[in-house]
């Protein structure tokens, strides 16, 4: 390379990581949200109405099970807010004293529903015909690490339906994955959240709601988690969530609103 | 009962283009390394398969490309020894002699084997393996192996390069015994002056992939590749002449 | 220990000695004649066949269940025709095992082969023995040990799988649970201590696998 094109393509380089450097600097704030997969529609969208009011501010999400989840921050993972699809894995978080206080707040409910495939040509109207012989699979969530697998558990035993049919259980490790498992065909019968059937209607052919009182109430927690970078940004996107704004959001995703926060 | 053939094969820039015939006899490819010595025993052998040609042993063709005959090395009938001799390391001496036999049965097997075993004097050496044995042993097996077939024609490539010289006269030796008890046409590859002619009945001259000349050994004396392997001869002679050794 | 645990461990042993029944026999076959044949499309398949070994696994669980889930490719006929899907059993686990481990089997069996002396192998058909004959009683018996390392390397990489074997298999207690799947689940719900016996077996298990090909591969090239 002659002299002069090779100081070029330095000079250039340079300028590019100067300017990669730069843009780190330009984001102001950064907040980074672990959230249950099951809120993933509707928080997507809140965040985004969040930053078109805050100015300057990026919300970085990061769904999963819930239990899996609280596993990352016990182990030291930098989030500054978490929302679960259960009161249990708040409640762990809270007795390890990794959340702020007077910060945590219930904001949503849901309810659990039996799903099937749309190419399936099972009869399956309800729960009890879970036990019929043609039924062989039936997926739910992990219910060590998945919120959505302990309330299916629950329907399950409550119903008397669990010895019949625990052997044809297939264990998800969320509950997008129970979705996908049942839209894909691969299972006859799946337990979700209504909010999340409603997203692949489509592909399901039967969305059946579960007894009422089957199940413990889907409560959703919120919480800023203690030691995250910027707690009072984390503690503004908490109060937005449970705003006027933030309910209306949640409403039209399809999960209930809780009129006593605390 | 003898061979000939016509060959033609063009391989990574090198070219063979040679045609000779012999009658029951030995015959020594001579010539110096990458003439195409080797690679004309391939193709007799069937290992290797010219573009074009035709390879005749006795009455049978063995390969024409034009009526698209080719045998394959299996049926051929033909005993080889390789450069390196090529013996079954996991095989014992008796598993290696062996090896070409099919039977009828294992005791007419066992019958040939041993009379292989005599001719080459190679008793007590049955269940050794080759590593086990010396250099001239190992020749000895591997001649064995290839001749306990009966086959119809011997090609050995630079069989004995690898021994030092009183072992080399004795494998000649062999090989003159093998001729007058086989009577089948023997071809020997070497690069060797002194092996060439003591060993030759007919001298096939190569040179860079071709026939430089076909003759008795008398007749090829001053044919140039001759003369060029004789100086060789001549200047490693004179560094044992009397002048050059020193003695007290 | 763990009820559990047993089960994992068993079931891993299980998976992996099947998957390497497989590989073995379907490995030496395709390693000898990469080794011993030239054909059209050659080095294609030999990249075909290293692929699973440079991809990620959950790359080579996304291909199975095109191809073997309840509406793939090969699982749909299957389904159609036995009403059988093998999505979620332990039979998906030995394929995953089998995929992802072959390509070892392969490479292994193909460099034994091929650093055998080409003059043994014409010797032998001068001596009127055919391919198959001469494969069977020289080239095999010579390739032993580095086949006997290619085995053993397989079977530890068969017991270590996860990514394809998740994605297949599932992580079902009791049925496709795995040994790696167990300790991920256990790593997940915060059962420190029982995840610690399980990795526990697992490394020791892989690292005597992995001295023994070792050993036998030394003394094969």
């Amino acid at each position: 390379m002659r002299p002069l094109s090779k100081a070029a393509s330095i000079f250039i380089m340079l300028l590019v990581f100067l300017g990669m450097i730069s843009l780190q600097k330009v984001s102001a704030q950064e907040i980074t949200i672990s959230a249950a997969i099951s809120l993933k529609e509707a928080f997507s969208e809140i965040a985004k109405h969040f930053e078109a009011r805050q100015k300057e501010v990026r919300v970085l999400f990061n769904f999963g099970a819930s239990g899996d989840l609280v596993r990352q921050i016990m182990a030291g993972a930098p989030v500054d807010v978490f929302a679960s699809a259960g009161l249990k894995e708040m409640d762990e978080l809270e007795q390890k004293g990794q959340v702020v206080s007077g910060s945590r707040a219930n904001f949503a409910e849901n309810t659990v529903v039996l799903i099937t495939p749309q190419q399936s040509s099972l009869k399956i109207e309800n729960l009890s015909d879970l036990t019929n012989k043609e039924v062989t699979r039936i997926a739910v969530g992990n219910p060590k690490t998945v919120p959505a697998g302990r309330y299916a558990d629950q329907v399950l035993r409550n119903l008397k339906l669990y010895d019949t049919v625990k052997e044809k259980l297939i264990l998800a490790e969320n509950v997008r994955q129970v979705l996908d498992y049942v839209a894909r065909g691969e299972v006859d019968a799946g337990l979700v959240y209504a909010t999340d059937a409603a997203t692949k209607a489509k592909e399901l052919k039967k969305i059946v709601p579960v007894p009422e009182g089957s199940h413990q109430p889907v409560v959703y927690p919120i919480a800023a988690v203690k030691g995250g970078k910027n707690e009072s940004l984390a503690k503004a996107f908490v109060s937005w969530v449970i705003s006027p704004e933030g309910e209306s959001i949640l409403r039209r995703h399809g999960f209930k609103i809780i009129t006593n926060k605390k | 009962m003898g061979l000939s053939l016509r060959l033609f094969k063009k391989v990574d820039g090198f070219t063979l283009e040679v045609e000779w015939a012999i009658d029951e006899e030995l015959a020594v490819l001579f010539g110096f390394s990458g003439a195409g010595k080797s690679m004309t025993l391939q193709m007799i052998a069937g290992l290797m398969t010219p573009d074009r040609g035709r390879i005749i042993l006795g009455e049978e063709v063995l390969f024409d490309n034009q009526t698209g005959i080719n045998l394959s090395p299996q049926d051929r009938s033909i005993g080889y020894v390789f450069q390196d001799l090529a013996l079954f390391p996991h095989m014992t001496v008796w598993g290696n002699i062996a090896y070409g036999l099919r039977g009828p049965t294992r005791k007419a097997m066992a019958v040939k084997v041993k009379e292989m075993i005599e001719i080459f004097h190679l008793e007590g050496l049955e269940k050794k393996k080759p590593a086990a044995i010396s250099g001239g042993q190992q020749q000895r097996v591997a001649l064995a192996r290839a001749l306990i077939r009966q086959p119809r024609l011997l090609l050995l490539d630079e069989p004995f390069s690898a021994l030092d010289s009183p072992l080399r006269a004795e494998m000649q030796d062999y090989l003159k015994t093998i001729k007058q008890d086989f009577k089948i046409p023997v071809i020997l590859v070497t690069h060797d002056l002194s092996e060439a002619y003591s060993l030759a009945d007919c001298l096939i001259i190569y040179s860079q992939g071709r026939i430089s000349q076909v003759g008795s050994p008398r007749e090829v004396w001053t044919n140039p590749i001759i003369r060029e392997a004789k100086r060789v001869y001549r200047l490693s002679a004179e560094a044992l002449s009397p002048e050059r050794v020193k003695t007290d | 220990m763990n009820t559990d645990l047993w089960f994992s461990l068993r079931l891993s042993l299980q998976v992996a000695f099947a998957a390497t029944v497989l590989i073995v026999l379907f490995g030496v076959a395709a390693g000898y004649l990469l080794a011993r044949k030239n054909f059209r499309g050659k080095e294609l398949i030999d990249i075909l066949f290293t692929l699973p070994l440079v991809l990620p696994p959950t790359v080579t669980g996304y291909y199975l269940i095109i191809l073997f889930g309840r509406n793939g490719w090969i699982g749909k006929v299957l389904y159609t025709w036995t009403g059988w899907s093998i999505m979620f059993t332990w039979y998906a686990a030995v394929l995953a095992s089998f995929v992802v481990a072959l390509p070892l089997m392969i490479r292994t069996t193909r460099a034994a082969i091929e650093s055998i002396d080409p003059h043994l192998i014409q010797a032998s058909f001068t001596l009127g023995h055919s391919e198959l004959e001469t494969a069977w009683k020289v080239i095999l018996p010579l390739a032993r040990r580095g086949l006997l390392a290619g085995t053993v390397l397989s079977f530890a990489r068969a017991m270590g799988e996860f990514g394809a074997t998740l994605m297949v298999a599932g992580n079902i207690p009791g049925k496709t649970n795995t040994l790696p799947l167990t300790i991920y689940t256990l790593a997940g719900s915060g059962e420190w201590s029982q995840a610690q016996i399980a990795v526990l077996l697992l490394t020791l298990a892989s690292a005597f696998f992995l001295f023994w090909a070792n050993r036998t591969a030394r003394k094969a090239f």
